[in-house]
């Protein structure tokens, strides 16, 4: 068994039913149910959309959230690998953010698992994404008599970088799938057929389950490497920064992402990375950690074929024998999945930003 | 001495320079010609001895960590104009120090990060390898540190070690360079502070006219220059605090410098005005009512030190205008004016801490000829102006071949 038992009762639940023959998974394994409903505070979400888009609250005011988690490309990037802030690249695929808030993890290798708190601070202040001192955004964020107005109506008072991190996640709280098929029952038939597959003799229940269609636990699927990663410096410098700074050992002669080996330091956590959700997979192609399979039926057939190569793969992933329509009915069934596009003003900011920051009048008078 | 002693390097300070005041007597007692600076210099709380005079200016002091070598020296000033030393690879050291700008920034305030602007004005790096703290409140203790604050300040370089120090080790010239220079097998970004520090121990000037004057060619200055020099000395009592060879004291003084009014004016400059606060750890009292800067009150936390700042060094300012920590003062004559109407600008404007103000700042009644002779002989402490040639910068390059990645693909 290519899972280790590592902690807790869900891992261990999830070890014993690998065993299960294929056939019969259906019922052994979390449905993919609709998502549960979330309570949202419209004037915090408001404020967290306004973010989201600002390129000010990048350090040097050239990137949003929203340049790499584009709304025309599902809150992902349409780039292999995302771009990174200016003057780095990086070395994974930007996840699409629609569902965020539901999830339990984050990160291809799982290295976040508290809240989106801790994300969106991590991804603002991480050198190669958003490499801002918050203390400058604050600043910022204070100068704009917009955001001043917004906080306040919010109820957080003046504009702070605690706030910021609290708004943001209110506003990806709106991210979640609507009207998707498996939600609302309107599946085509082949989409249904391609839901039988999944559940059965494709296997893809056995890690793509619950709500999300994730299990939230990484594995060795042999997705092959990302030379861009190596081949273009822009990319490696950022590489090379992240796995200095996560203490992983021989950073300099790594040749491929180490995965989820970078929480567990275990060799044999060496290239896993977390099963991603399957929800609003329609617009955010690229797939895989570092998006080397371009569509659907591709990433159909690299299962089809019992995944990729490596030592350390999860033993379950075997040669499939899928047929031509098999792939097609996975396709539609994993399509159905994805709801409407959220590129509407509903949840994109779309007014224009103040090109300078107003003066604060009066300034030797008024408080700071 | 005006203030009040802080640190055992300060109280080091003032020994050194009541040592040095002892061949002092020959300029202050010459200077004790014209009646208003007899006053001016009774005027000084240290009347047992006075500044140390003005000397010529020797080889720069070389830390024993950090001795110079080639290799480093060259490596520093391909990476002294490296902007990819920096946190998104726009601003590096010469960013802000161009050498055409007098290796310091011709703006009241230094440019900052890309989105930022600065908030002091940006200071010569000539010279500056004299200077035992760096920063207008004096807050590196080396050209090593001082480089290593600038590329990570958030309205600076904004640059993250691990970034920069990733950076270096794509680009295969610098591999090579330092391994040449310290042994290691990689860029450690320490080391690039340690190189640029050496470089900038390069940047030195030592053949003004002054300094050639001082070693013996009374020819090097002019009547008026020398004139200039008996008001330095004496009626304008400049030498209290710009004295020795670097013209500094090393001492940190409020003389009175208003705010830029630029921080009522510019929403970007309130934007840094505010973050400085929060960065430097003011009180939350401090960060609402701050509307100067404090100074070295940053540094020491006590109120007597609101609004002070280093002596800056009068060597090279022919280039490096505009002047003071805050570049308030476009010329030379402004600098002049404020110093003679006792520490005031044109709109009579002063230090937001007048509580503070140097005792030493007093109306000076200086007459248009004396001014003028002033600022000539100001303009003797510097040299010919010191230019480079920007160096070619090294290029990035992969580290590995397709083949050796292949090689462990297959190997997985």
């Amino acid at each position: 068994m290519g899972v280790r038992v590592k902690t807790g009762h869900t891992l261990l639940a999830a070890a014993l039913g690998l065993g299960m023959a294929f056939g019969a998974q259906a019922g052994k394994y979390p449905d993919i149910t609709s998502l549960p409903d979330l309570k949202i505070n419209a004037a915090k979400a408001e404020l967290g959309k306004r973010l989201f888009f600002d390129r000010r609250i990048s350090g040097d005011a050239g990137i949003a959230c929203s340049d790499c988690h584009k709304p025309e490309n599902g809150y992902a990037h349409p780039d292999a690998l995302s771009p990174g802030y200016p003057g780095n690249g990086h070395f994974r695929n930007s996840p699409s953010v629609i569902n965020a808030v539901h999830k339990k993890v984050w990160m291809h290798d799982g290295r976040l698992g508290t809240n989106l708190n801790d994300v969106t601070r991590e991804m603002l202040t991480e050198d190669y994404i958003m490499n801002m001192d918050m203390r400058v955004m604050q600043e910022r964020a204070k100068q704009d008599p917009k955001y001043v107005q917004m906080f306040k109506d919010a109820g957080y008072g003046e504009p702070s970088n605690g706030s910021i991190r609290k708004a943001i996640p209110e506003y990806l709280k709106t991210l979640t799938s609507v009207n998707a098929p498996i939600d609302t029952g309107k599946m085509s038939a082949s989409a249904k057929r391609g839901q039988k597959l999944f559940e059965g003799k494709a296997g893809c229940i056995q890690c793509h389950n619950g709500p999300l269609a994730t299990d939230g636990k990484a594995y060795n699927t042999g997705v092959p490497e990302n030379f861009d990663i190596f081949l273009d410096p822009m990319n490696h410098h950022a590489f090379i920064a992240f796995a200095m700074f996560q203490g992983i050992e021989d950073y300099m002669n790594l040749k491929r992402d180490p995965g989820y080996y970078n929480i567990t330091m275990d060799a044999a956590d060496t290239g896993r990375f977390v099963t991603p959700s399957l929800r609003e997979l329609k617009y955010s192609a690229p797939y895989m950690h570092n998006g080397m399979i371009k569509s659907l039926y591709d990433v159909v057939g690299f299962y089809n074929r019992g995944g990729g190569k490596d030592s350390r793969k999860d033993s379950r992933l075997k040669p499939l024998k899928l047929g031509k329509q098999d792939i097609k009915d996975l396709v539609a069934f994993l399509e159905s999945m994805s709801g409407d596009p959220l590129t509407s003003g509903q949840h994109v900011w779309k007014d224009p930003y103040p090109a300078e920051y107003p003066v604060i009048e009066n300034w030797t008078q008024v408080k700071n | 001495m005006s203030n009040v002693i802080q640190t055992p390097t300060l109280l080091a300070a003032a020994i050194t320079t009541a040592l040095l005041a002892g061949c002092a007597g020959q300029a202050t007692s010459e200077s004790t010609a014209a009646p208003a600076a007899e006053k001016s210099m009774a005027a000084a709380p240290m009347a047992m001895a006075g500044p140390a005079p003005l000397a010529p200016l020797g080889e720069p002091p070389i830390p024993p960590d950090n001795l110079q070598s080639p290799a480093k020296i060259e490596l520093g000033k391909i990476l002294f104009f490296d902007p990819r030393l920096g946190g998104d690879a726009s601003t590096g050291c010469s960013t802000c120090h161009e050498p055409d700008q007098g290796w310091a920034w011709a703006e009241d305030f230094s440019r900052g990060y890309p989105g930022t602007v600065h908030w002091r004005n940006s200071q010569t790096i000539i010279n500056s390898a004299y200077f035992p703290r760096q920063f207008w409140a004096g807050s590196a203790s080396s050209n090593e540190s001082q480089a290593r604050g600038a590329a990570r300040g958030g309205v600076a370089g904004n640059g993250e070690a691990d970034i920069m120090e990733a950076r270096l080790r794509v680009i295969p010239e610098y591999v090579e360079r330092f391994r040449e220079a310290f042994g290691t097998q990689w860029p450690i970004v320490r080391d690039a502070w340690r190189a640029i520090a050496s470089f900038e121990r390069t940047l030195v000037q030592r053949d003004t006219p002054l300094d050639k004057y001082l070693l013996g060619d009374k020819s090097a200055l002019d009547a008026d220059q020398l004139k200039g020099k008996e008001i330095f000395e004496g009626k304008g009592g400049c030498i209290q605090c710009h004295n020795g060879a670097i013209t500094s004291d090393q001492d940190f003084h409020n003389i009175g410098i208003p705010p830029n009014k630029r921080w009522e004016e510019d929403g970007l400059a309130q934007i840094t005005f505010r973050f400085e606060q929060y960065a430097k750890g003011q009180t939350q009292e401090g960060y609402r009512k701050a509307k100067s800067d404090w100074g070295f009150y940053y540094r020491s936390k006590n109120a007597w030190d609101k609004g002070k700042f280093r002596t800056a060094p009068l060597r090279y300012l022919k280039y490096t205008a505009p002047y003071m920590h805050n570049g308030v003062f476009y010329t030379l004559e402004e600098v002049v004016d404020f110093y003679d109407r006792g520490g005031f600008d044109e709109d009579g404007r002063t230090t937001l801490f007048p509580e503070n103000k140097s005792s030493l700042i007093k109306p000076l009644g200086l007459t248009d000829d004396e001014k003028g002779a002033l600022i000539a002989f100001l303009e003797s402490m510097s040299g010919e102006e010191m230019l480079m040639d920007k160096p070619a910068m090294p290029e990035y390059a992969p580290l590995f071949t397709l083949a050796e990645l292949e090689a462990a693909q297959e190997a997985k």
